[in-house]
């Protein structure tokens, strides 16, 4: 039992990382209709950031906020450069046009900085524990659980409380109508923009404390995590990507706990093809959305 | 509106400048011969016999070494020797590969400068990968075109395989940075430079037991799998033969994770403190699983870890103290590697971001151009049959033999350790 608890919390800690990595993935496709297999590269560009200012020697009490602006602004800027170039072409065009950024960054960042991986110092709490009961629990996973419950709270509170959150979720139902009804598409797409770089970003202030360096595919790793996470949920589901993340963590760290040790290295593959059974009992995720042709 | 354009301009030639960068044409780093003023270049082109001592007509490395690219001997005038180098600087190599591909074509300035080898100057040229299988066959197929007598090639199977497809055993294939011993086959005209993981990950293995540990937490990515596999396998095998115990093997992504919780969990219920953690894992990965099992309590465990350490900057990260490595060289302050590199630095205005692997980039142009040497020939295929005949050349990296080996040779291996903040050698194996 203590053993299945302890798991429980590991898996929440590292679920809570996918959860907010797949409701910004989650943001765009509801308004955009677009996988943003670009997604990771915000922690990529807001890595190198970290990495800059550590060898300014800022801390990580400056280099936390930081991270949150960068990643914004990134994220801004991609769907100016970019998306906004493509804006109204077909789902395969954005997709590639994705594709695209995510090459390039990675392709900048090895021409121009360097192929190595960065390293920078983790904070010295991320491998402290502390006992509950018999449980040990890191500093990090109760942090990582609690920042992000308030991220999402958050978030559901400028979803539903907000001018900018009722126009997100009226483009995310049914763009052409929400257009009618005097939503500004600009706004609604650079908002969600914005919101998708901000939870990337405190998605990517853990990802890269926990990880302790930057490389030019480092965002990658968490792109893929996001978008399975999102796709788990069912694709368009704010609610979905958070439950996606979450189940997701879960069956990594239950997985790999619990898996007999002569496939246990078979740990990811058993984790996708879990995944693809469930696309086949259940192609629309675990949430399924009621879906309008998006712009 | 200008400002729109402006940065869909900017953006533009942002993806033309990536796509130059990753096209695999090749780039000609043709080292310069050296200019005016006289000296020798060193012995005469006669072929050697096959066991001659390699001091009689070895290529003088401490002359080459000690050129001055300030006044450099009168240039070579011969047919030059044409080093190909097939380099990965993508992402998955790009560390070593990069730096190699910098270091070599200064080395060869070095040689012109300081004669040139009986005369002839040495001509590098780089191809990039780009970190795909079919790049890797083009950037060979550029390399054969343009005449290399022997190849400089990127570590890992994924690209050196489709190279030596691509020369089909008729040029010498050095594959530089790499310790699997599969790419070693001297039939294939393919050799390591370096020491093979089996004897790496046993020299490991027997330096936990002579630190009278006996027991063993190993992780692996799993049975069999090159590098981050077979790495455990041999250290597991090779202590349990010494009369240790392995008491947990753990699963781990390589390159990737670094959240180690269910793993140390488990560990945690097992382990005692006494026990030494072998992985082939990153210098970050490494760190990371420490400060794991440090935060359940277990702050006396040994690590120890394989080459794969000093490529990704074990003495650069934070939480390093105490862990060991085993580098392909141990370098001090002053010796001839420190020395190179120190003088590429102020020759280049440049730091290269790998030091230990350096060695193994340079040596592996210096055998190819000793094999010459020996056989007083230019064909690859006769070149080939002179490397396998190379015994007891000192190189970079140590004392290298071909002869009577598969293509892989018997190195010793060095055992360092982070002491004080200080990468010490702390034994050879």
């Amino acid at each position: 039992m203590t053993e299945l608890l302890q798991n429980l919390i590991d898996g929440l800690g590292r679920g809570s990382i996918y959860a907010l990595l797949a409701l910004g993935i989650a943001v765009i496709f509801g308004v955009m209709h677009l996988l943003n297999f670009a997604h990771g590269e915000l922690i990529t560009i807001s890595g190198y950031a970290a990495y800059a200012m550590f060898q300014a020697d800022f801390s990580w009490y400056v280099v936390a906020p930081a991270i949150v602006l960068v990643s914004i602004a990134a994220s801004l800027v991609i769907e100016w450069v970019a998306f906004s170039r493509v804006r109204g072409a077909s789902d395969f065009t954005l997709l590639l046009t994705s594709f695209g950024i995510h090459f390039l960054v990675s392709s900048v960042f090895i021409l121009y900085v360097s192929a190595s991986k960065k390293q920078f110092p983790r904070p010295g709490w991320v491998t402290n524990t502390f006992a509950v009961g018999d449980l040990s629990i890191e500093v990090f996973d109760a942090v990582v659980i609690g920042v992000t419950l308030v991220t999402l709270l958050a978030t559901v509170a400028l979803l539903q409380r907000t001018m900018f959150g009722l126009a997100l979720r009226g483009a995310a139902e049914d763009f052409d109508t929400a257009r009618l009804m005097g939503v500004k598409s600009n706004s609604v797409i650079r908002g969600a923009f914005a919101l998708s770089g901000f939870l990337a970003g405190i998605a990517g202030i853990f990802w890269l404390m926990r990880a302790g360096n930057t490389a030019p595919s480092a965002g990658i790793s968490p792109m893929l995590s996001g978008v399975i996470a999102a796709l788990i949920g069912g694709m368009g589901s704010m609610r979905g990507a958070v439950l996606g993340g979450f189940v997701l963590g879960l069956a990594e760290v239950m997985l790999r706990s619990r898996l007999p040790d002569g496939i246990a290295p078979l740990t990811d593959g058993v984790v996708f093809l879990m995944i693809a059974l469930l696309f086949i009992f259940r192609p629309q995720g675990l949430i399924t959305v009621a879906r309008a042709e998006r712009v | 509106m200008k400002l729109r354009k402006m940065l869909s301009l900017i953006f533009a030639m942002m993806l033309l400048a990536a796509a130059c960068g990753d096209d695999g044409e090749s780039s000609d780093t043709t080292a310069d011969a050296g200019s005016d003023t006289t000296a020798d270049a060193g012995s005469d082109t006669t072929a050697a016999a096959v066991d001659a001592p390699p001091s009689a007509e070895s290529l003088d490395i401490d002359t080459v070494l000690a050129a001055d690219l300030d006044n450099c001997a009168e240039a070579p005038s011969g047919d030059p020797i044409k080093v190909g180098m097939a380099m990965d600087f993508s992402e998955v190599v790009g560390f070593v590969d990069i730096p190699g591909s910098k270091l070599v074509p200064y080395v060869a300035e070095l040689i012109n400068c300081a004669g040139g080898v009986n005369g002839a100057p040495v001509e590098v040229q780089v191809a990039d990968v780009g970190g795909d299988a079919a790049q890797a066959a083009i950037a060979a197929q550029e390399l054969l075109d343009w005449g290399a007598h022997f190849l400089i090639g990127p570590p890992f199977a994924d690209f050196a395989l489709p190279i030596l497809q691509t020369t089909g055993g008729q040029v010498p294939l050095f594959v530089a940075a790499s310790t699997e011993p599969t790419l070693a086959d001297a039939a294939a005209n393919s050799y390591l430079v370096s020491f093979d993981d089996t004897l790496m990950s046993t020299a490991a293995a027997n330096w936990a037991l002579d630190q009278g540990i006996t027991r063993a937490i190993v992780f692996t990515e799993g049975e069999g799998i090159p590098y981050s596999g077979y790495n455990p396998d041999v250290f597991a095998q090779a202590f349990t033969d010494g009369g240790g115990e392995v008491v947990s093997t753990q699963t781990y992504v390589w390159g990737v994770d670094t959240d180690f919780s269910s793993q140390v969990n488990e560990i945690a219920g097992i382990a005692d403190g006494t026990e030494v953690v072998f992985s082939a894992a990153l210098a970050e990965q490494v760190t990371a699983l420490r400060g794991q099992l440090e935060g359940q309590g277990l702050n006396d465990l040994t690590y120890i870890g394989t080459d794969a350490l000093d490529a990704t900057g074990l003495a650069f990260v934070e939480n390093n103290e105490g862990i060991a490595h085993t580098p392909h060289v141990s370098i001090s302050p002053g010796d001839r590697n420190d020395t190179l590199l120190a003088n590429y630095e102020a020759a280049k205005g440049e730091a290269l971001e790998s030091r230990g692997f350096m060695a193994l980039y340079v040596d592996s142009m210096f055998l190819g151009i000793q094999a010459i040497v020996d056989c007083g020939c230019v064909d690859p295929a006769e070149i080939g049959e002179a490397v396998q005949n190379i015994s007891g050349f000192q190189g970079l990296s140590g004392e290298i033999t071909y002869a009577g080996t598969g293509g892989i040779p018997p190195k010793s291996v060095p055992i360092n350790r982070i002491v004080d903040g200080e990468d010490v050698l702390v034994d050879t194996k």
